[in-house]
């Protein structure tokens, strides 16, 4: 088969008109320019990527490059990144979105992403791709500039929604696309209503092999591609897990979606060394915890409340500061305590002020004073971040605190200041924030929170790439007290601090028992005796056993190409 | 292209349309358009449409590129340009379009009548395209007395001095072939070449472009009649894989050179 080849010939033409006219004739400077442009522009070769070439202070790693290339060879540019979390997905979409503007075939842009993103999404194209690109604050932006970055919730608004709405794009990225996969709300509709030429969806979530999500977000990304919803669901059961069993399935979810997962990358992952201290109450401490437990059993009016109570018992290993803040407030709460319920949180108080030392700062202190580097302490609570800003400071060690509710321009200067001048970090919430603090490579896990995630998100600020020294963990746990039983048997049950990051995202999206913290809550807070406790414990970690061994069984469609 | 080519490009295209750089430091520069270029590249026509009605006197755009973010000063406003960038593809386009013609003689300073003869050369794009796409460039010449072709004509160019208007005791000698049938030689010429070549790239394509609509035949099998968006999406199959060549001259002109030129 022959292949049809064209023949532009309007310069002839006009080359003719030009000869009778004797002229307009161009310069030669210019007529040289526009060559040496030219030989800038072309494509040398069907396969492989122009932007790294132009982008000489960016090495991207060699999973990133492939993933751009499969997107702009293999995908038209329309695909789903669903990358394991750390691996850099706003590098490929960078990538991606220079490759095309390179090849002229992109100009107007919208990037959609989590609010909390715009600011460090627009300063990453602009640092590292040269992509004048605009975090949006008024409305004119959105025809005005041609790349525009917004958060879904302003954007689908009027009146932005309407003006986005008549808008050609060639480009839509959508970050944390997982929020899209029902197609009953109002985002997916919004989506749904933009033009697009190409369209990125980055997600870190991976998407579960249900049919429902799949024929949503390949509607989004090729309309019309998938036949008709009904039609659709007729041959493939909506709630069908099957898509490994059906060919044709596969095939398309490989044809969308491209997932690496950490091991694929070939990246050497430093370690992760964990080492849990043992921490032991001092006699006051000791007193003040077994009288919140006490309580669990009394007929006060705090009994009634098993949240405010585990709450209690859990800021107890953590600081009497926190404890106190949390008293304050139960009593300010309520509009009429009753005397008891005054007597009790009086009686508590007292034996917070019992309280002279705490056991687990003197440790942090002697342990920061012994890795004399930097180190993140993380707690759950901010009047113990407070106590352990004020305590680090009387003991000479300079510290900086870092909250989630910290303004973006606040949280960069926390975060300089704290790889330039001072030693700890003192941090509440390690949040998806995306702060990157690979610099460091210590941890204090000063309590320990119940939901695993958060776990996992305040080792992955440190452990991610471009970390270069083995991250040390260290965990206290505070002698016979809840927490002990949760690191104990949660956490080195299931080995959670050697996995790494996404291999528990998956497993708890397998498992869809909800949350875990919920669990936790249950079940020290409704056992009725130790042994009830460590039998219901003992359930919850067979489960995610369960899970964890159903997933290294089953290979899931999205994994690599065949 | 890094950002100091581009820097040197936009100075060079400035120059060349006779703009005056007010301002030429490390990371920006300042440009003060011509009336020709303010129209080209401002695109204001009814600006420019009410000004010559009314008889005003022309006020063209100054412009400021921040070709360099870390090196230019913080008080520095100015479009950003990066390669890639919108405005940078507008200047190539318009670079192509003012140096799309031309013609030219060799200039050496002759003592004695010399002869110059006439050639057609061209600039060539040919884009290989299907879901991908690769680019050859091509330069040839063709001798306008004697159709002898010359290849690489461009580079060769370059050697010579050249200068836009006939030197003193030069002479031109008249084309025996007219340079719309030299362009159809060289067309015919890239052609053939082309028929030559090995067309396991357009096989490849028509691979995935059949494997693609079998995948897209399946989710509508059950559909007796075909739906309007099933048309649409097989189009889109055919747009995005179906392989073509297009030839396209970048820019090109006529030629007096010296008989020992070339």
């Amino acid at each position: 088969m022959t292949v049809q080849i064209n023949f532009d010939s309007s310069w002839q033409d006009e080359m003719a008109v030009r000869i009778e006219n004797d002229g307009p004739w161009g310069n030669w400077e210019l007529y040289k320019l526009a060559i040496e442009i030219e030989k800038h522009t072309i494509i040398p070769e069907f396969e492989g990527l122009q932007a790294p070439v132009h982008l000489p202070e960016l090495t991207p790693l060699p999973h990133q490059l492939e993933v751009a290339k499969q997107v702009v060879e293999n995908m038209n540019g329309k695909a789903i990144l669903a990358d394991e979390v750390g691996l850099g997905k706003t590098i490929e979409a960078g990538l991606i979105l220079k490759e095309y503007m390179i090849r002229g075939l992109v100009k107007k842009v919208l990037i959609l992403v989590p609010a909390s993103l715009v600011s460090q999404w627009a300063m990453e194209l602009n640092t590292k791709f040269h992509i004048p690109a605009i975090a949006q604050k008024k409305s004119y932006v959105w025809e005005q500039c041609d790349v525009v970055v917004s958060s879904i919730d302003t954007a689908k608004r009027a009146p932005h929604r309407d003006i986005i709405n008549n808008l050609n794009y060639d480009l839509i990225i959508i970050d944390e696309a997982h929020k899209l996969k029902n197609n009953k709300t109002k985002n997916y509709e919004f989506v749904q209503n933009l033009k697009k030429r190409f369209c990125l969806l980055l997600t870190a979530t991976p998407i579960q092999n249900r049919i429902e999500e799949i024929f949503n977000l390949v509607s989004l990304l090729k309309p019309g591609h998938l036949g008709s919803e009904s039609a659709f669901f007729d041959k493939y059961k909506k709630d069908s897990r099957s898509v490994n069993d059906d060919e044709h399935l596969r095939e398309l979810v490989n044809k969308v979606m491209i997932r690496n997962r950490r091991s694929d990358t070939g990246i050497e992952w430093t370690k992760r060394q964990v080492e849990t201290l043992p921490i032991e109450f001092s006699k006051e401490e000791r007193a003040l915890y077994d009288s919140i437990q006490a309580l669990r059993s009394s007929e006060s009016g705090l009994a009634s409340s098993q949240f405010s109570l585990m709450t209690l018992q859990r800021e107890a290993c953590s600081s009497r500061e926190a404890v106190f803040y949390t008293l304050r407030n139960m009593l300010q709460r309520q509009e009429n305590p009753s005397v008891g319920f005054q007597n009790t949180i009086a009686q508590l108080i007292k034996r917070v002020e019992a309280v002279t030392k705490n056991s687990k700062a003197e440790k942090a202190l002697e342990l920061i004073k012994q890795i004399n580097d930097k180190v993140i302490i993380f707690t759950e609570y901010r009047a113990t971040q407070l106590y352990l800003q004020w305590f680090l400071k009387q003991n000479g060690i300079t510290s900086v605190p870092f909250r989630g509710g910290f303004k973006r321009g606040k949280k960069d200067w926390m975060r300089e200041l704290f790889q330039k001048n001072v030693q700890v970090l003192i941090a509440t919430e390690a949040g998806g924030e995306g702060i990157n603090l690979q610099f460091c490579s210590h941890i204090i896990n000063f309590d320990l929170p119940w939901n695993p995630m958060r776990l996992e998100q305040r080792i992955g600020r440190i452990h991610r790439l471009g970390q270069e020294k083995d991250v040390k963990i260290y965990n206290f746990a505070t002698k016979g007290t809840v927490e002990e039983h949760v690191l104990k048997l949660l956490y080195e049950k299931i080995n959670l601090f050697e996995k790494v990051i996404g291999e528990l995202d998956d497993i708890l999206t397998k498992l869809e028992f909800g949350n875990i913290e919920d669990h936790l809550v249950d079940i020290f807070g409704k056992s009725s005796s130790e042994g009830e406790m460590k039998i219901k414990m003992e359930n919850l970690t067979s489960m995610i056993q369960f899970a964890e061994e159903m997933k290294e069984d089953k290979p899931r469609a999205a994994t690599g190409n065949p | 292209m890094q950002q100091q080519e581009i820097h040197n490009f936009l100075e060079r295209y400035f120059t060349a349309n006779n703009c005056d750089v007010i301002e030429n430091n490390k990371g920006y520069m300042t440009v003060q358009l011509t009336v020709e270029l303010d129209k080209e590249l401002m695109n204001r026509p009814f600006y420019w449409h009410y000004l010559e009605k009314t008889g005003g006197v022309p006020n063209p755009m100054k412009l400021t590129f921040i070709t360099n973010k870390q090196q230019a000063p913080d008080n520095v406003k100015g479009e950003v340009i990066h390669f890639g960038s919108p405005r940078l593809h507008q200047i190539f386009q318009s670079t192509k379009n003012l140096a799309g013609f031309i013609r030219l003689y060799e200039n050496n300073q002759f003592r004695t009548q010399t002869p110059l003869i006439p050639w057609i050369g061209l600039n060539i794009k040919i884009s290989y395209q299907c879901d991908r796409k690769r680019d050859v460039f091509q330069s040839i010449g063709l001798q306008l007395i004697n159709g002898r072709m010359v290849e690489d004509f461009h580079d060769k160019l370059l050697r010579l001095p050249l200068k836009s208007n006939i030197p003193d005791y030069a002479y031109t000698l008249s084309p025996l072939i007219k340079p719309k049938s030299g362009v159809n030689r060289i067309q015919s010429f890239l052609t053939a070449g082309i028929e030559q070549e090995d067309q396991a790239w357009a096989e490849e394509a028509r691979k995935r472009w059949k494997k693609d609509l079998d995948l897209l035949h399946h989710f509508y099998e059950d559909e007796e009649e075909k739906s309007e968006s099933f048309e649409t999406e097989k189009k889109a199959l055919q747009e995005q894989y179906e392989p073509k060549i297009n030839i396209t001259i970048i820019n090109g002109g006529v030629f007096y050179l010296t008989e020992g030129a070339l």
